[in-house]
C-alpha cells in the first residue's frame, strides 16, 4: 500500500515538472451523412416567373433548393432535413439566421440564398454556413439566363460539395447513354443526354440505326459513339451544339469501342481488320492515323490514363480477356490483371489513381477497381449482370448498367442505369424515361 | 394402414423423380455438345440440306468438325449460284462485355469467310459483320439460348 | 421432343403435389430482431485499477527513462521522407490551357464577385483565417520535431496517459465515448494518407472549452491537402456539440489541458 501511495506521489511531481498535456486519441465517429439544412431560396420582390420553353415556373426558390436537396441526398455524403421543420423564414435566414433554431434540428451546416429573376436575368446569391461554430463558410453569386437555372442549383451543391468534403464535385455535369426500347432480340436504340440527376433529357439520334457505346470528349461538346449507319458499323463524331454527325476516319472495316484522349484531340479505337481487332488513334484536325497495337488477339475497350501518358486496354492475348497498361505509343505492354477469372472495360480514373473494370466470374458480374499496377483489387458490386462502368470527373463515383434476367420470350428483360460510390456505398438506380445503357460521363460543365 | 399409404406415397416420389431426370439429360444430351449448340431448333436453310449457319463455344471461335461440314455444304451451293453475294454475321451470348463481344462476332464471322475461301469462294462475294451481342435470336437467359446465339449466320444479299 | 416435355410436367406437377401433401410442413415464420443497439457501458473509477502494482514502480522506472532520452533526441532536426506513390500520375499544367482554345463556352452562369461579403452579420475571424497562419507558422516550427516524433507514437502515448497523466483508463474511455458520438466523419475523405489532426484545449472546470488550437495548423492551406481543413472542421464541430465535455469531477489540474487526436484512418480503411 505504502509503495502504491509513493508512486502516485512521485506521478504527480514527474506530471509538473514535465507540463504534460493529456492526450486522448479519438478513432472512432460516425459514417452518417452529414444532417445539412438547405432552406428555399428567399424570391426577391419584383422578380418575374421563369419560363421554361411554354411551361411557367413558379416557387424557382424552392425549385433551386430542391434541386441541391437531391443532389446533396443521392450522393450519400449529406442528409439534407425535412423542410417542415426549419423554424426560420428563408429571407431572414440568409441575411442573419439565428443558429439556436437550426441546432434545434440537429443541422450542422445550413445553405441560404436569394433569387432574383428579370426578363433576361436570372441572379442568385448563397451562403453557407457552419451551423455549429455559427459562421458563415461560403458566400457567392451567380447570374445568367432565366432557363439555366438548374446549372446554377448543380453549381451550388459542387461548391458546397468541395467546402464540406475537401473534394471538387460532380453535379454540374451531364451524361450521355444509349436509351433502349423493344424486344431483345431487336432492340431499337438511340442516343440520350441528360444532367446527371435525369433532368433534361435530349435525344440525340432518331434509332433508325443500332448506336452504342458513346463517349464525352473532355470540353463536352463533341461525343463520339458507334454506329451501324448504312449497315455499317463505323466509330462517328457527334456536335451535340449543331447536331452534326460525321464518320471517323475512313477505315475498310468496322471500328468500334471510341474513346477520347485527355486533351481531346484524338479519338483512341479498336479496328477490325480480316477478324484481328488493334488499337489505333486518329487526330481529330490533321485525320493522321496511329496503329498503337500489333497482335494477333483482340485489343480493345482502351482508355487514357488522365495525363494522356498510358493507356489500359482490354486483351485476349494470354488466352482470356485481361487488362494491360501499355505507354501512350504502344511500348511496353503490361498486364496487370492476375486473378481468377475474365476482366473486361478498364477506365482510368480522372484523378489517376485507379482503374475500374468489369470482372466476370462463375457466372457473376462485378464492377471493381485497382491500382494501375494492378494491386488493390476490391470488388465493389455483385450482379446477374453489369458491365462498362465510367467515372464521374472527381473521381468518386462510378456510373454502370445492369440487364435482368429474361424468359425465352424475353419477359422480365429491362437495362437500367446504376451508380455506386468508390467505397461500395450507396449503391444506386438512376431513374431513365426508358431502359438505359452503356453510359458516360462528361467533366464539370463550367471548366 | 398408415404405413402402407406412406410407401405408397414415397415410391411414387422416386419414380417421379428418376423420370425428371431422365428428361434433363435428354434435353443436354441432344442439343448441345460441350458448349457448342448442335440442334437444328433456330437454324435456317439456303437451300435443301444447307443449313445457313454454325456455332461456337463460349469466348471461341473455333469451327467443330460439324461447323466445317455445315461450311462445306454451304460452298458447294455458293459455287453454283455464281452471281450471288452474302453477308456473313457474326454473333455473341450476352454473358460478356459489350465492346469485347463486339470484336468476337467480327472474329467469328471472318472464321467461317476464310473457311468458305479455302473452297473456292471469292472473297469479293463475301461481306462481314458483327453484330455481338446487340441481336440474339433466344430471348432467354439459360445455357441453351447462349449457344444458341453464339452463331455465325450467312444471308444472301438481295 | 413434346412427348417428354409433356411427362416432365406431369411428373413434375404429380411430385410436387405429394411433396406438399406427404412431407410435414417445414414453414416457420420469419423472426423480426429489433435492431441492435450497441450501448457502451463504462464504469467510472477515480484509480485505474491495475492488477499487479508491484510492476508499477518498474515500469514507471523505465518511462521515466525513456522520457529524459527522448528529449535529447527531439532537438535533432526531423527527416521526413515524402512517400513515393508510383500509382500517382499527376496532371500537366497544359491541358487547362488547351481545353479553353477549343471551347466556345455557352450558359455558364457567371460568378459575381466582390458583392456579398458585406451583407452578412456574421463576418467573424475564423479560425481558418490565412492571415493568421503566419503568426501561426512559427508556432508550429516548435512543435514540428517534437509533433513529428509524436505522429508514429500513439499507442506508446496511451500507456504514458494512464500512468503518468490525469485521466484514468475508464475516465478516458467514458470522453472517447462521449466524442465517438458527436464526431460526423466526412465521408469525402481520400483512403491511405495521413488522416490525423491533433486540437490542443483548454478546458474549464465543468468540461466546457476555453481555447482550441489546432496543431499542424501550417497543414490546412498545403496543395493536396485540402480534405486536412475538412477533417479539422468536423473534428472541431464534434467538440463544440459535445460540450460540455464528459470530464471527471475532480482533478481538474490534471486534465485541464487536453490534446485530442482525431484519427479517421481506422474507420475508413474499409
Amino acid at each position: 500500500m505504502k509503495k502504491l501511495i509513493l508512486t502516485i506521489f512521485c506521478l504527480f511531481l514527474f506530471n509538473s515538472s514535465a507540463k504534460a498535456v493529456v492526450e486522448v486519441d479519438i478513432t472512432r465517429g460516425n459514417l452518417d451523412p452529414l444532417p445539412i439544412a438547405v432552406s428555399p431560396l428567399h424570391v426577391a420582390l419584383g422578380s418575374i416567373d421563369v419560363k421554361e420553353g411554354e411551361k411557367v415556373i413558379k416557387n424557382i426558390g424552392e425549385k433551386i433548393s430542391g434541386v441541391v436537396e437531391i443532389n446533396f441526398k443521392r450522393s450519400g455524403l449529406f442528409n439534407p432535413l425535412k423542410k417542415e421543420s426549419f423554424v426560420q423564414n428563408p429571407d431572414i435566414a440568409h441575411i442573419k439566421p439565428r443558429f439556436e433554431d437550426w441546432r434545434l434540428i440537429k443541422a450542422q451546416a445550413l445553405v441560404t440564398g436569394k433569387v432574383t429573376v428579370t426578363e433576361d436575368k436570372l441572379r442568385v446569391e448563397f451562403r453557407l454556413w457552419d451551423v455549429v461554430a455559427a459562421k458563415e463558410m461560403i458566400a457567392l453569386a451567380f447570374s445568367t439566363t432565366p432557363n439555366n437555372w438548374r446549372r446554377v442549383a448543380h453549381i451550388i451543391s459542387d461548391k458546397v460539395y468541395q467546402r464540406l468534403t475537401g473534394e471538387e464535385g460532380y453535379f454540374d455535369t451531364r451524361i450521355v447513354y444509349v436509351s433502349e426500347t423493344g424486344p431483345k432480340t431487336q432492340r431499337y436504340k438511340k442516343l440520350a443526354i441528360m444532367d446527371q440527376d435525369g433532368a433534361n433529357v435530349k435525344y440525340l439520334t432518331l434509332g433508325n440505326e443500332l448506336v452504342l457505346t458513346p463517349r464525352f470528349s473532355p470540353t463536352n461538346q463533341l461525343v463520339t459513339y458507334l454506329s451501324y449507319f448504312k449497315n455499317l458499323p463505323r466509330v462517328y463524331l457527334l456536335d451535340i451544339e449543331t447536331g452534326v454527325q460525321e464518320v471517323v476516319g475512313d477505315f475498310p472495316g468496322m471500328t468500334f469501342a471510341p474513346r477520347f484522349s485527355p486533351d481531346g484531340k484524338k479519338i483512341i479505337m479498336s479496328f477490325a481488320k480480316d477478324g484481328n481487332s488493334d488499337i489505333y488513334t486518329m487526330n481529330i484536325n490533321t485525320r493522321v492515323v496511329e496503329k498503337i497495337t500489333e497482335h494477333t488477339s483482340i485489343d480493345t475497350s482502351p482508355s487514357f490514363s488522365p495525363d494522356g501518358k498510358y493507356i489500359c486496354f482490354n486483351s485476349d492475348r494470354s488466352g482470356l480477356q485481361q487488362i494491360y497498361v501499355m505507354r501512350s505509343d504502344g511500348s511496353q505492354v503490361k498486364r496487370i490483371t492476375f486473378g481468377k477469372g475474365l476482366y473486361g472495360t478498364p477506365v482510368w480514373s480522372p484523378r489517376g489513381d485507379l482503374i475500374a473494370f468489369t470482372k466476370v466470374h462463375k457466372g457473376k458480374f462485378y464492377i471493381g477497381v485497382m491500382r494501375p499496377d494492378g494491386s488493390g483489387e476490391r470488388l465493389l458490386t455483385e450482379n446477374f449482370y453489369q458491365e462498362a462502368p465510367s467515372w464521374s470527373p472527381n473521381g468518386r463515383v462510378l456510373i454502370f448498367y445492369r440487364e435482368t434476367k429474361s424468359d425465352s420470350e424475353g419477359k422480365g428483360f429491362s437495362a437500367k442505369l446504376w451508380s455506386i460510390d468508390l467505397t461500395g456505398y450507396n449503391e444506386r438506380l438512376i431513374e431513365t424515361e426508358t431502359d438505359g445503357s452503356d453510359p458516360s460521363w462528361s467533366s464539370l460543365l463550367s471548366k | 394402414m398408415v404405413l402402407e399409404t406412406n410407401l405408397r406415397k414415397i415410391l411414387v416420389v422416386i419414380l417421379a423423380s428418376i423420370a425428371l431426370t431422365a428428361c434433363a439429360t435428354q434435353k443436354k444430351a441432344g442439343k448441345m455438345t460441350g458448349d457448342v449448340y448442335t440442334g437444328t431448333d433456330t437454324v435456317e436453310y439456303l437451300a435443301t440440306g444447307v443449313r445457313d449457319r454454325v456455332f461456337f463455344a463460349t469466348n471461341k471461335s473455333t469451327l467443330t468438325t460439324a461447323s466445317r461440314d455445315t461450311l462445306r455444304k454451304q460452298a458447294a451451293w455458293m459455287r453454283k449460284k455464281s452471281s450471288l453475294k452474302f453477308t456473313i454475321e457474326g454473333h455473341a451470348d450476352e454473358r460478356g462485355t459489350r465492346e469485347y463481344n463486339l470484336a468476337l462476332g467480327e472474329r467469328r464471322a471472318n472464321a467461317v469467310k476464310d473457311y468458305l475461301m479455302t473452297y473456292g469462294i471469292s472473297g469479293s462475294r463475301l461481306s462481314v459483320i458483327s453484330y455481338g451481342k446487340e441481336r440474339p435470336v433466344n430471348s432467354g437467359s439459360n445455357p441453351l439460348a447462349w449457344s444458341q446465339n453464339r452463331r455465325s449466320v450467312t444471308v444472301k444479299v438481295d | 421432343m413434346t412427348r417428354s416435355i409433356f411427362l416432365s410436367l406431369v411428373f413434375h406437377s404429380a411430385m410436387i403435389i405429394l411433396t406438399a401433401i406427404s412431407l410435414p410442413f417445414m414453414m416457420r415464420t420469419p423472426v423480426d430482431l429489433p435492431p441492435i443497439l450497441s450501448v457502451d457501458l463504462i464504469q467510472i473509477t477515480d484509480k485505474t485499477s491495475i492488477p499487479f502494482a508491484a510492476k508499477a514502480a518498474k515500469t514507471l522506472e523505465k518511462i521515466k527513462k525513456e522520457e529524459e532520452e527522448r528529449v535529447v533526441s527531439e532537438q535533432a532536426p526531423p527527416t521526413e521522407k515524402k512517400k513515393e506513390k508510383p500509382d500517382r500520375i499527376p496532371l500537366p499544367d497544359d491541358l487547362n490551357k488547351e481545353k479553353k482554345e477549343i471551347v466556345k463556352k455557352k450558359q455558364n452562369p457567371k460568378e459575381i464577385k466582390d458583392e456579398i461579403r458585406q451583407a452578412s452579420e456574421f463576418e467573424k475571424e475564423e479560425l481558418f483565417d490565412p492571415n493568421q497562419i503566419a503568426a501561426l507558422i512559427d508556432k508550429s516550427k516548435e512543435d514540428t520535431a517534437q509533433t513529428l516524433k509524436k505522429d508514429n507514437k500513439i499507442t506508446q502515448s496511451n500507456v504514458k496517459t494512464s500512468f503518468a497523466k490525469g485521466l484514468t483508463l475508464s475516465q478516458e474511455d467514458a470522453l472517447k465515448a462521449q466524442i465517438f458520438g458527436c464526431w460526423s466523419l466526412p465521408l469525402g475523405l481520400p483512403y491511405h494518407k495521413n488522416l490525423l489532426v491533433r486540437i490542443k484545449l483548454k478546458l474549464k472546470a465543468d468540461g466546457t472549452v476555453l481555447k482550441s488550437e489546432i496543431l499542424d495548423h501550417a497543414r490546412m492551406n498545403q496543395p493536396g491537402q485540402g480534405f486536412y481543413k475538412v477533417l479539422a472542421e468536423s473534428a472541431l464541430r464534434a467538440i463544440r456539440i459535445c460540450q460540455p465535455l464528459r470530464v471527471p469531477p475532480t482533478g481538474y489540474e490534471k486534465w485541464k489541458d487536453l490534446q485530442l487526436n482525431f484519427d479517421a484512418n481506422e474507420m475508413l480503411k474499409g
